[in-house]
């Protein structure tokens, strides 16, 4: 009862948020924003904090995701759906290409070939400049409206409605993941991040397993992505440096690694945090990084994991 | 009719012999037990047979299959469970989600996205058979990594024998455990193995234990085997004695 | 042409060594510790920066010898002080916290010494070519070739036969059990941590003098040492030695043929070696 409850009370603020967001300060698009960035880092947590993987290179797919996007509204004029989908499967099939490579390692050597393999994307981005804009970024595109069974939305002056637009992407994506992680296939994943080995000897094909969550986590992390580049009408080179990945993981570390709505919580402190750090000094990036420290000194468990705790 | 048949599996780390030679039938519901000093290699006799070693020399035949070169899960879908000398099971889950993974999986819906009523309810009444089977009904909503060793190491034979096996390694269960919960584990092990028929590999220390239950004994000493018979034989082969027997007491 | 692939795969071994002086800082930490020490190119800056500053006053094989020994100095505060409370726990965490220390290094850098690029300048004596047919050489990258080449061999030579080295091997097969024989585990690992750090400085000096300081060139490199462990195999110093003069190789190679392909080829390889062989060229058996 209570977790429906409290459930509810989610959807209500996320839906209504274009509305309270005025009253304390903020803003439609900063919504969009956090909204956007946090599916990313509930995209990661997904690995993170249900499968027990640590993927350090997570912005690769959301990079991915924006760059197809951008691309396909640019280069071929596509509507705003597509461009969506476009953005999400250019980061699935990297995604699928790449995941097989490193299913069999363990670890921190995990981690380190998914930084690897996110850098190859940024390299790529930052080579192809004539393609992806380099260091500038993929620019000189709206965001197109929204075509469907005939209907026209106008999202490109109207934040309100990318807003909603946004949120029914994150509501698909998230409902998608929650039912996942609510069924036998979610508890297999659950046991591998538990204890490995028990679930290797109860017959669990560990490998394929990991693929799997792998692929759904680059999925969402690369609609996340699309979603991103729409918002800001740009492809930004800097989604895929390794500090990206990095901003990921401390929002899901922040907000609870252990709790489903824990990076949505975390994204919502950091982008506040940044915003307000970057606007007022300079040295903004070293305030992130002592920012981190801290987080992982005497915050591990996150917002949420602090609060169940204290139940 | 022989269940497990092992012939002579060798295992050797660079110069050193964990395992030397080792032959060895199960028969079907039998409660076989392997004794030996510490280093005997009996564990590494149990990492081989469950395949998380791989022999250097030898075969290992199960239920007239060679399952030599079979990987750990897919000899776990023929029909080999084991537990381990450090228990392993999955600590921040409750005892029923523990089993409910079990058995799930034992059903084949560990890829399934969801399951329908009738499932779920099948697998809910599995999950509380299951629980009363090794005694733990009660602490069916307790957090595993909270409870005590012997409830733990319950846990694990559940999450084993919710699989179905048809061969169930059990390594020290015993190991840690104080007399109530010795006797619990015994007890548990006599119903399976009398009342379910299951065939059972035992590695243990504890000798009362051991010739209270079993069926037939076999001796490692680095990592051979010394001697194998019942337990009647055994307590009178002079070797075994010289051995090992008169040390342990 | 023979001049031509001769001149890359020359440089290309250079650049490899350098590489490898790099990697096997960081291999010698992750080996012992298990950790990614996600600021080891954050210190390879500060050790170029701090050679800059100190060579104002002391000149340059001044700051040669004492910038990475007081970068080790405080690789090894950080690693007591910080990293140290996490060996137990989730690697997540460690590698959290070097990724925030690498960013504060960068802004921090950014911040003393301004964000413009600085000239580091090295000795007369070595900015001359050495001879005019291999105009290639000067005396810098020569002298850059045999620096790495004496830390690495005194790299090799602590480990396999002072105590240190062989309780840091010891302690990289089985932690425990070092412990278990009354060895100072905690000094150890600091030790270790420092000994990677000081390569990491001492690179930084090298890096300064061929291409000039930049706050973003720690972590600009850090990547092929990334990759020249992946490649070389995890867990063996050897190997990393190895991967990072191949990758350097592979480049110079490359630059004959596909000259913007030079940059992507080390990727390359890294998926070809994931591919065929997930633990690396000289790697060890996987560890569950």
């Amino acid at each position: 009862m209570r977790r429906i409850a409290i459930l509810a009370g989610i959807w209500a603020l996320l839906t209504l948020a274009p509305f309270w967001l005025p009253l304390v300060g903020g803003y439609t698009t900063l919504g969009t924003r956090v909204l956007v960035l946090g599916l990313a880092a509930m995209a990661l947590n997904y690995l993170l904090g249900y499968t027990g993987v640590l993927s350090f290179g997570h912005a690769a797919y959301v990079g991915l995701g924006a760059y197809g996007a951008a691309m396909s509204i640019k280069f071929l004029g596509m509507g705003a759906l597509q461009a969506i989908a476009i953005g999400t499967l250019l980061g699935a099939l990297a995604a699928v290409a790449i995941g097989p490579l490193i299913v069999r390692l363990r670890g921190i050597y995990f981690s380190m070939c998914t930084i690897a393999f996110g850098q190859v994307f940024y390299f790529i981005a930052f080579r192809w400049n004539t393609v992806t804009g380099g260091d500038d970024g993929l620019g000189g595109w709206k965001r197109p409206a929204l075509e469907f069974a005939g209907y026209k939305l106008d999202l490109l002056t109207n934040d309100v409605a990318y807003y909603y637009v946004a949120l029914f992407f994150f509501a698909l994506a998230v409902g998608g993941m929650g039912l996942l992680l609510a069924s036998p296939l979610g508890r297999v994943q659950l046991s591998i991040r538990e204890n490995e080995r028990r679930a290797r000897f109860l017959g669990i094909p560990i490998e394929r397993h990991i693929l799997l969550s792998w692929v759904v986590s680059c999925l969402v992390a690369s609609l996340a992505g699309a979603l991103y580049a729409l918002l800001n009408n740009f492809a930004d080179p800097r989604i895929l440096r390794w500090d990206f990945s990095g901003d990921l993981v401390i929002m899901a570390v922040l907000g609870g690694m252990r709790s489903f709505w824990g990076p949505l919580l975390g994204a919502a402190i950091f982008v506040v945090l940044q915003d307000y750090l970057s606007s007022v000094t300079e040295n903004w990036m070293s305030f992130i990084g002592l920012f981190f420290v801290l987080v992982v000194m005497f915050f591990p468990r996150g917002v949420l994991g602090i609060l169940k705790r204290a139940r | 009719m022989s269940l497990l048949k092992i012939e002579g599996l060798t295992k050797s780390f660079g110069s050193l012999m964990a395992v030397l030679d080792v032959s060895l039938d199960v028969a079907e519901g039998e409660l076989h037990a392997v004794i030996g000093p510490n280093g005997a290699g009996k564990t590494t006799a149990f990492n081989l047979i469950s395949g998380m070693l791989d022999p250097t020399r030898g075969s290992i035949q199960f239920a007239g299959h060679d399952i030599t070169r079979l990987s750990p899960n897919e000899r776990v879908r023929k029909g080999i469970a084991r537990t381990f000398q450090i228990t392993e099971i999955f600590p921040e889950l409750t005892v029923v989600e523990n089993l409910r993974i079990s058995v799930e999986v034992a059903a084949g819906y560990r890829m399934r996205p969801w399951l329908s009523r009738a499932q779920t309810a099948q697998v809910k009444e599995r999950v509380e058979q299951l629980a009363q089977r090794v005694g733990l009904t009660a602490k069916g909503g307790r957090l595993v990594g909270e409870l005590s060793h012997g409830d733990q190491r319950a846990v694990e034979i559940g999450l084993a024998l919710a699989l179905r096996p048809k061969l169930l390694l059990l390594d020290e269960p015993t190991a840690g455990m104080g007399d109530q919960e010795t006797e619990d584990i015994t007890a548990l092990m006599h119903r399976l193995h009398r009342e379910e028929k299951l065939t059972i590999v035992l590695i243990e220390h504890d000798m009362p234990l051991v010739f209270k239950v079993a069926d037939r004994i076999t001796v490692l000493a680095q990592g051979q085997v010394l001697a194998g018979g019942t337990p009647a034989e055994i307590a009178s082969n002079a070797a075994v004695q010289a051995a090992y027997l008169g040390q342990a007491e | 042409m023979t001049q031509l692939i001769l001149f890359n795969v020359t440089n290309g071994l250079i650049v490899g060594a350098f590489y490898a002086l790099m990697a096997l800082g960081l291999s010698l930490i992750l080996n012992l510790s298990g950790i990614i020490n996600f600021s080891h190119g954050g210190f390879l800056t500060l050790g170029g920066y701090l050679a800059y500053s100190l060579s104002l006053s002391m000149g340059f094989w001044g700051a040669l010898l004492l910038a990475p020994l007081l970068v080790a100095a405080l690789g090894i505060a950080v690693e007591a002080g910080l990293i140290r409370r996490l060996y137990g726990k989730d690697p997540l965490y460690s590698l959290l916290l070097t990724f925030g220390m690498a960013l504060m290094f960068e802004d921090l850098t950014r911040f003393t010494w301004g964000a413009s690029a600085k000239p580091f300048v090295i000795p007369e004596a070595l900015a001359k070519p050495l001879t005019q047919q291999f105009f290639f050489l000067t005396g810098y990258r020569v002298f850059m070739v045999a620096i790495v080449l004496l830390a690495v061999a005194a790299l090799f030579l602590v480990l396999r036969f002072t105590r240190l080295g062989i309780r840091i091997r010891a302690g990289t097969l089985d932690l425990e059990t070092v412990s278990a024989l009354g060895i100072n585990v905690r000094a150890l690992r600091s030790l270790n941590f420092g000994m990677g750090i000081f390569m990491a400085g001492l690179a930084g000096v090298l890096a300064a003098g061929m291409l000039g300081l930049q706050p973003t060139m720690g972590n600009a490199l850090i990547m092929p040492s990334f990759i020249a462990i992946i490649v070389g195999g995890i867990g063996s110093l050897p190997g990393t030695l190895f991967g990072g003069l191949l990758i350097g190789v592979a480049q110079g190679i490359t630059t004959v043929f596909y000259p913007s392909a030079s940059e992507a080829i080390i990727y390359i390889m890294m998926g070809l070696v994931l591919l065929v062989r997930p633990r690396g060229l000289f790697g060890e058996e996987g560890r569950q």
